[in-house]
This record gives C-alpha cells, structure tokens and sequence, in this order.
C-alpha cells in the first residue's frame, strides 16, 4: 500500500530546487585555521560554557568570589594577624581560577554532553586552531573576574598598588589565568573520557585554596605538599617576581600542551575503540 | 492497492560493473568488531561482530541505499566511511582516499546528516550553530552567509535561524542537520535515517532535496526504514543483516525474488501457533510472517500460487477468528521482509542460499 503513494509522488527532478550559491572550502589553509581559532574560540563561549546567562553568571562569578574575598581577608587577619588587603589581593587573583578551571572544563566536555563531538570529529578542521581558540573567552573571562575582585579589594579591603609594579602585577595575572585555563583544559579532556567533569573541577578548586600559598604560605606546608604547589598554577604567578612568572607560564604551557595531547590520544583512540560516543 | 510490478520492471537495471569511471565510495571486506563488557560486578568482555565483510561500491552521481533491521551494522558502516571508527579489518576508499589514513581529504569531501535531536549546540541559535560549523569546514568567509541563508531557504528554516535551538522541534532539528552537512558542498553526502522525527511533507522535501542532490552531481549514501523512501529514491539498494550484506540491486532487482508470488495477508485475532504451524506446512505456502497489533495479528503468507490459494489458508486456519482479508502483489517490502526473515540466524539460513 505504501508502494501506491510513493508513485504518485511528483519527483522534482529539476535542479531548480537546489539553487544553492556555490561554495569555495579551504579547510586546510592557515586562513581557516586563523578563523577557527579567533572566531571559532570566541563562539565556543555561548555553545559549551554553562554560565554564560546572566541569572547563572552573576551568583556564581561576581558573588562566590565577592564572598570568598571577604571570607579569607576576615580569616586571615584574625588568624595570622595581617592586613585584609594582603589575603583580599591573593583571593582575587585566585578567583579567576573558578572561571578558568570550570569554564575551559565545560568548554571541552561539554562537547560530549551534546553529542556534537561526532560532527566536530568528521570535520577537517585543523584541531590545534580549534583546541587554543577556546581558551580565548575562558581566559578574557578569568580576568574580568579577578579585575573585579581586584578593584573589590582596592573599594572595600585597603589593596593598594604601587605604579611602579602594576606593569608586573599585570603580566602576573596574565599569566596566572592562563595557567588556570590551561589545567582547566586538561581536566576538560580527562573528563570527555570520564564523563563526570564538574566533580573533578570541584576537587581541583578546592586543591588550589590549599596548595597555592595564597591563604596558606607554601613554606609552612609540609614538604610533599610543597611539591605539588610548585607543580601547580597560581604558586609561582602569584609571587609577582620576573623568574618565578615565566616559571608560571613555562607550567601553563606544560598544562596546555599535555591538555591537547590528551585530546589527540582520545580521538584516536574513539576511533578504534568506539568511545567518546562516536559511535 | 496499486503494488505495480509491471511498471516497476522498467526501472534502470544496474549497468555492467565494468564501468571505468571510479567508485565514488568503495567498501571491500569491512570488518568492525566492538569490544564491550557486560555485567556491573562482574565485568565479563564481550565482543559484537557488528560489521562482518560488508563489500560495495557507489558510482559517482549515485544514489545508494543502505537498507536493513535495528542493529544490522548500518550506523557502524557508515562510521567507518566517514573515518570515526576505524575497521577491525577490510577497507574502504571514498573518492579514492583510504578512511584510515587519508582521513582529512576524505573529510573535506564528505558530508555527515545523522538522524535524531541530538549533535547541535543546544544554547545558541541554528544559525550560529551553522557558521561555527562554516568556519570548521573553512567555508570561504565570503561566501558564508549567501550559502547559509540559501540552505536555511532549502531546509525550511527561514525566519527561526535566530532562535535557540533548545526551542526547536525534533523536526526543526532534524533539518538543521541537513544544512550542516551540505555547507561545505561537499562531493558525497551520508545520510543515516535522515528522515526520523520530520513529518510527511518534511519528509517529502527531504526526498526532492536529496533526488537534487544527485541531480546535481553528487554522490548519496542513505540508509532509511522507510522501504518507499529507499524504492523511490535509490538507484540501488544494499539490503544488510547482521553484519552481511544479503541482497543487493535496484529495487526491482529485490523484488525479482518474490516476483511471481502473492502475499495474502490475513487479520486474525489471537491465532494459535499451531494454526501458522499448519500453514507453514501447506506444501504452496513459501514463508509465513506475522506482524503483531494492537488487538490483532497480520499474518503475510508468501505462494506461489495466486489468489485462489486463499480459501485453502482459511481452512487451514479453522476456527480462528478472521478480520480484513486481502490478496496483493508482492511490494519491496515483502521482499525485504522475506530477505530479512530467511537471512536471520534464528530462521532457515538454507533459504539465504536458495536466494542467491
Ligand atoms: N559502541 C558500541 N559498543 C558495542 N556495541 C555496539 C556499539 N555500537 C554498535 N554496537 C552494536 O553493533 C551492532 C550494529 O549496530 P549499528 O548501530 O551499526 O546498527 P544499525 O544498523 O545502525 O541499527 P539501527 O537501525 O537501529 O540504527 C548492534 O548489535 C549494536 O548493538
Ligand atoms: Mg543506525
């Protein structure tokens, strides 16, 4: 019976149809790779970062932040007997760790949450441009977080800056943030695998409040945990001295490419065993 | 009730195969074998022969349809071309470039439509979600937006491209993926189940528009459950079962095997085994399928003999109540059907081979 309708069907066979304006593709000139990059990162900020609306982005960006500031400035002088303004600069620093982990997290796994990672894969996309582009937005955003809380500070907690070092204050932060991203990146990676993302980006935030030597000195800490500080994001950046910032971004480079070398492993891994849901 | 074979039997038949012009898509001897775990405590590993030898090749400019039951290793075929998963053993070449090694020429030239709501980014528009995936298949910058306004037109989507996607309709969807998959113009298009979720006048567009697809040169792949959808569309139709491609041709080529036979189908309402039994046995009764409904059982009795075998099935029916009776022509999909049951390893292989 269904045989009956399908030859009534009128096949249009005119090309009329499908008059669709020709099209030129070069996926593998650096002008792509420049466009996936630059405009491809930007965008991954609205599709992949769970936060990006304001009823979301508020509280947990402008108000965690404004609440941990206070909470460590008020602890701080009342257990270690220093100004607010030394634990207010630290934490505001340390802030934009939230952006950069759970947003570059979200930025990598989330891919996997909307199964879009089979049609990013089968494209021919030049996969370096596409991974350093989304760290883009997550380290814009991780500085506006810690400006904010910076200038929170400077309003509120007595955080003073010489003009002498605002120019190394600066390339810290800079520098701090990106690190932060890039371990997001590589947590984001491990949980394309594992699936449970979010959990693992908790651990590591609360990781950093321990081992970054902002609340706590990294000197007082015992000495295997000293390791793992220094092995850390935000330790050396934070010391806002010449050597110890290029140590820092020496560690976030080291985060970032081992982040992409474990993106390229699982790709060609999901190829022969199926996982990642290519399928 | 118009199952015309007469009118069917001058459809192309397949041309020689010593043609000189290269496949489009070459599958020889694809083997894809996954490797799992079953049980939560007790994890025991379990191997699925999804893909068990599966040979063809598609013409450029063809429409080649890929059709088959849940789990008969379409989906995985498929992956295997478009270089997602790689082959346990065999291997394939589209527009001449190898799927495991050659993978970024091979896609450049393809493009991928999946079937379901699921593999677009959910909190940005349709439209951002297709020049995200402009800038991925490097779609001249130029040329982006006259061709993403033009498949938008194509697909039906014009005026909801600023809208969010989470806020669209599985068919709405369904044809954001289409446009996807064409932006890039590509040479050979795959297709799996790429009408699922639209309704039948989307489903009707969707055939114009893959019919101009070749028209316009390019090579398709589908697969499909709709057997109309395969017969009015495809230029050939590989028919596969548990990972074997069990027929192959166009879709007169398939219904050559049931030709000369008259399908009976019978309404029933609670007909006892031994009833069909009996029937199976009724030495001019070919093959007995039955279709489950809600209250009732359709039982589709293949003979050869015509329609006056159908007293005789009656009686052997006894007493069983009988609903609507009609004696027809045989359609695809009985000769699907017939390929599907004599080639499933729980019913009579022997019948595979005497199909050929
Ligand atoms: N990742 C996987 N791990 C284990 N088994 C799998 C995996 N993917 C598919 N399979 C199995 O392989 C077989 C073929 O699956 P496939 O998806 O290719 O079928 P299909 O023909 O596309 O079916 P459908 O019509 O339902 O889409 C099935 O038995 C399925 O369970
Ligand atoms: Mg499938």
């Amino acid at each position: 019976m269904t045989l009956a309708s399908l030859c009534d069907e009128p096949m249009t066979t005119t090309a009329a149809h499908l008059s669709l304006p020709p099209v030129t593709a070069d996926p593998g000139s650096l002008r792509a790779a420049w466009r996936i990059f630059w405009r491809g990162g930007l965008m991954s900020y609205g599709m992949l970062f769970n936060w990006a609306r304001p009823s979301i982005y508020f509280p947990t960006l402008i108000g965690g932040p404004t609440f941990q500031l206070l909470f460590f400035a008020a602890l701080g002088s009342y257990a270690a007997g220093r100004s607010p303004a030394y634990f207010a600069l630290g934490n505001a620093v340390q802030v934009s760790a939230l952006a950069g982990i759970f947003g570059m997290t979200m930025a990598i796994a989330n891919e996997r949450w909307f199964s879009t990672l089979p049609a990013i894969l089968a494209t021919p996309a030049n996969r370096i441009a596409l991974f350093a582009g989304r760290f883009l937005p997550f380290i814009a955003n991780g500085l506006f977080v810690s400006l904010y809380a910076i200038a929170f500070g400077v309003i509120f907690l007595g955080v003073r800056f010489e003009a002498s070092t605002l120019g190394v204050a600066g390339l810290a932060l800079l520098v701090t943030v990106f690190s932060c991203t890039a371990i997001g990146a590589l947590q984001g990676a491990i949980s394309l695998r594992l699936r449970d993302g979010l959990f693992g980006a908790n651990l590591l935030m609360l990781t950093f409040l321990l081992f970054c030597g902002v609340n706590i000195p990294v000197a007082s800490l015992p000495a295997w945990m000293q390791v793992i500080s220094n092995l850390l994001p935000f330790t050396h950046g934070l010391a806002q001295v010449g050597g110890l910032i290029s140590l820092e971004a020496v560690i976030g480079v080291a985060y970032a490419v081992a982040a992409f070398a474990l993106f390229s492993y699982l790709e060609r891994s999901a190829r022969a065993n199926a996982t990642l849901d290519v399928r | 009730m118009t199952g015309d074979l007469a009118s069917l039997s001058h459809a192309p038949t397949r041309p020689g195969s010593a043609s000189a012009e290269a496949p489009a898509i070459e599958a020889i001897d694809l083997v894809r074998i996954y490797h799992t775990h079953v049980g939560v405590i007790r994890r025991r590993p379990l191997d699925v022969e999804a893909v068990r030898g599966v040979t063809f090749d598609v013409r450029p400019g063809e429409l080649f349809g890929l059709l088959g039951p849940n789990g008969a290793g379409k989906t995985t075929t498929i992956k295997m071309l478009i270089t997602l998963l790689l082959p346990t053993s065999g291997s394939a070449r589209v527009m001449g470039f190898d799927v495991v090694r050659e993978t970024t020429e091979v896609r450049r030239r393809i493009g991928y439509v999946f079937g379901g709501d699921r593999g677009l980014y959910d909190r940005v528009s349709g439209l951002d979600n297709l020049r995200y995936f402009a800038e991925l298949y490097g779609v001249d910058p130029r040329q982006r937006d006259r061709r993403i306004a033009a498949l938008l037109e194509l697909v039906g989507l014009t005026g909801r491209e600023k809208e969010k996607v989470e806020g669209y309709s599985r068919g709405m969807r369904q044809r954001l993926h289409i446009a996807r998959g064409l932006l890039h113009d590509p040479e050979v298009i795959f297709m799996d189940e790429p009408s699922i979720g639209l309704d039948p006048i989307g489903a009707r567009e969707l055939r114009q528009t893959v019919r101009s697809l070749v028209d316009a040169g390019k090579t398709v792949l589908l697969t499909t459950h709709y057997m109309f959808e395969a017969d009015a569309l495809c230029d050939r139709i590989a028919v596969i079962n548990d990972g074997h491609i069990v027929a192959s041709g166009t879709g007169s080529d398939l219904k050559s095997a049931v030709l000369n036979r008259t399908i009976v189908e019978i309404e029933t309402f609670g007909v006892a085994p031994e009833a069909i039994d009996r029937l199976r046995r009724d030495p001019e009764v070919i093959a007995v399928n039955t279709e489950e409904r809600d209250q009732s059982q359709i039982l589709l009795i293949q003979s050869e003999r015509g329609p006056e075998i159908t007293q005789r099935l009656l009686g052997s029916l006894g007493d069983t109540r009988v609903g609507k009776v009609v004696a027809r022509e045989p359609t695809l999909e009985d000769a699907y059907v017939h390929l599907i049951a004599s080639t499933s390893s729980t019913d009579g292989a022997d019948r595979a081979a005497a199909l050929g």
